[in-house]
């Protein structure tokens, strides 16, 4: 360490880059995991979310049957599970559009056309075999039926709840606070080479000096995501998730257990790559002093 | 190795300990105060730490209770002595306490404690906000029209309803028959004088009904078979 001088003004540079490095990956691993629609396709692929969907609807309409007298076959005969799954999907594509302001408002839907023949024949068969008359009382009953169902499967069906977060006018916020992230993650990126050319600069007579910089810097960034995210793993702490309907615990504990994992993932790798300059670091230092 | 790059290197680790301690220092610094704040809402949102319920979508979770419950005319009990006050026993929510009859309309529909789904498929179901039987105030029960009240509409004003528990029997006559929207909590709300409410959907051929039909019936006696404990002070 010949220029003692700088001694000072690198360890503050190394301690900026360290927290730079941290904003960056974690702006990056929100931009490209955690608000990534293809994680949530993932979650709706390995939880099998449709199945679950398809669980509670069928247990829905069962003891709906009680009060309404009408047979959870009508209902369940028109459900098919993969037009479950395709709406969970619809439903997460239609979010990210709004957020990412692909499209001016989030609207969710699916086909019933299956639904409302299967409702219709139900309630006609039961006029004709009760010699009911079929007149605005009678049609005012099946769409109501029909609404109740269709609300109901649009519920459950929408197991990420987008729907209630846009409802809430969380979704909005998070679409103006989209462009504003974006802007932020940037920034970031650019501060951080900005502060690493810099520190390249300070070691530019002993150039193997930014080896142990860069090395540390990473070192101390991976271990401080790292050290948070492994406690979740071995804890297994988002399992304790309160909601403990089927379909939604899936969706949320499934996507929680993804975001830990690509997290100590992202930090496993950033510590690694640190050690790996500290230990070439070392080694060149070795080679010298010999 | 010299003196001098022996020195360097410790200056190289003593300077990555630094900056370590350095950095964990001011990344709980920093993340104190918010964590402060989340911490409360965490720790209702992942309450389940020991994951004692598994998610399900049915029954699970809801524990639910059968007692044997003697149903005895109390003209032929005259063996058993009651008292006007006793003791309570308060149930738990999923737990059958009672059993409602009305001779006038051959009704005898097992009562559970709570509402739910699940439950207002086995019988008829009393609202946890309502008074337990036995205390004053408004105990209300309900249950489906299709099933255990299908014949409650029958009712008429002066019959009685006699409601059996594990710990005294209950006797109450028909006052009036009311009609209210499901949104009205007009007839469920509490009150301040003894009273029954039975109410349930109004009968329709197909789908729900938004309009429910009420009985309201005043009470007439309270039979406890055991009489209140006394207090004997101990702990105090």
């Amino acid at each position: 360490m010949r220029s003692i001088k700088l001694y000072p003004v690198k360890i503050i540079f190394a301690f900026l880059f360290i927290f730079c490095l941290l904003g960056t990956e974690l702006t990056l691993f929100a931009k490209y995991t955690a608000l990534n629609p293809a994680i949530f396709e993932k979650v709706v692929e390995s939880e099998q979310l449709e199945e679950k969907t398809y669980t509670t609807l069928e247990n829905y309409f069962q003891t709906r049957s009680n009060s309404t007298g009408i047979p959870a076959s009508v209902y369940l005969t028109a459900i098919d599970k993969n037009n479950l799954k395709q709406g969970t999907l619809t439903s997460v594509s239609n979010a990210f559009d709004y957020v990412n302001q692909k499209s001016d408002d989030y609207q969710f839907t699916m086909d019933f056309t299956a639904l409302e023949n299967s409702i219709t024949e139900f309630f006609s068969n039961y006029a004709d075999e009760n010699n009911f008359e079929k007149d605005d009382i009678y049609q005012q009953k099946v769409n109501s039926t029909i609404q109740e169902a269709e609300k109901e499967i649009l519920f459950m069906t929408d197991t990420f709840k987008f729907s209630t977060i846009y409802e809430n006018g969380w979704l909005a916020k998070a679409k103006n606070y989209m462009s504003i992230f974006n802007k932020i993650s940037m920034l970031l990126i650019i501060i951080t080479i900005i502060i690493f050319i810099l520190l390249f600069t300070f070691c530019v007579k002993q150039i193997t000096e930014i080896l142990y910089w860069t090395g540390i810097s990473g070192f101390i960034s991976g271990l401080l995501l790292l050290l948070p995210c492994l406690y979740l793993k071995t804890t297994d702490y988002v399992s304790g998730f309160v909601i403990k309907d089927q379909q939604i615990f899936s969706a949320v504990v499934g996507y929680l257990h993804i975001l830990t994992n690509q997290a100590i993932l992202l930090s496993a790798m950033t510590l690694l790559i640190g050690a790996l300059f500290l230990i070439i670091f070392g080694f060149l230092q070795k080679r010298k002093q010999d | 190795m010299t003196e001098k790059q022996s020195k360097n290197n410790i200056i190289w680790i003593f300077t990555g300990i630094f900056l370590l301690i350095l950095c964990i220092a001011v990344s709980i610094a920093v993340l104190i105060t918010p964590y402060e704040k989340a911490k409360s809402y965490l720790n209702i949102i992942f309450m389940d730490q020991n994951m004692r319920i598994t998610p399900s979508s049915g029954l699970d979770g809801l524990v639910i209770k059968e007692n044997e419950i003697e149903t005895t005319p109390v003209s032929n009990n005259s063996e058993q002595q009651f008292y006007s006050e006793g003791e309570i026993i308060r149930p738990s929510f999923g737990e059958q306490y009672a059993i409602l009859t009305c001779e006038d309309i051959s009704l005898s529909v097992p009562v559970y404690w709570g509402s739910s789904p699940e439950l207002l498929e086995l019988g008829a179901c009393q609202s946890s906000s309502s008074v337990v039987l036995g205390e004053t105030g408004n105990v209300v029960i309900d249950a489906h029209v299709n099933t255990f009240f299908a014949d409650l509409p029958k009712l008429e004003t002066g019959n009685q309803v006699i409601i059996y528990t594990t710990y005294g029997i209950f006797t109450y006559e028909v006052a009036e028959q009311v009609t209210f929207a499901n949104t009205n909590k007009k007839y469920v709300l509490p009150t301040e004088t003894d009273q029954l409410t039975l109410y349930t959907c109004e009968a329709q051929v197909l789908g729900t009904s938004s309009t429910r039909i009420g009985f309201i019936c005043n009470l007439v006696s309270k039979q406890f078979y055991n009489p209140v404990q006394a207090n004997t002070g101990e702990g105090e």
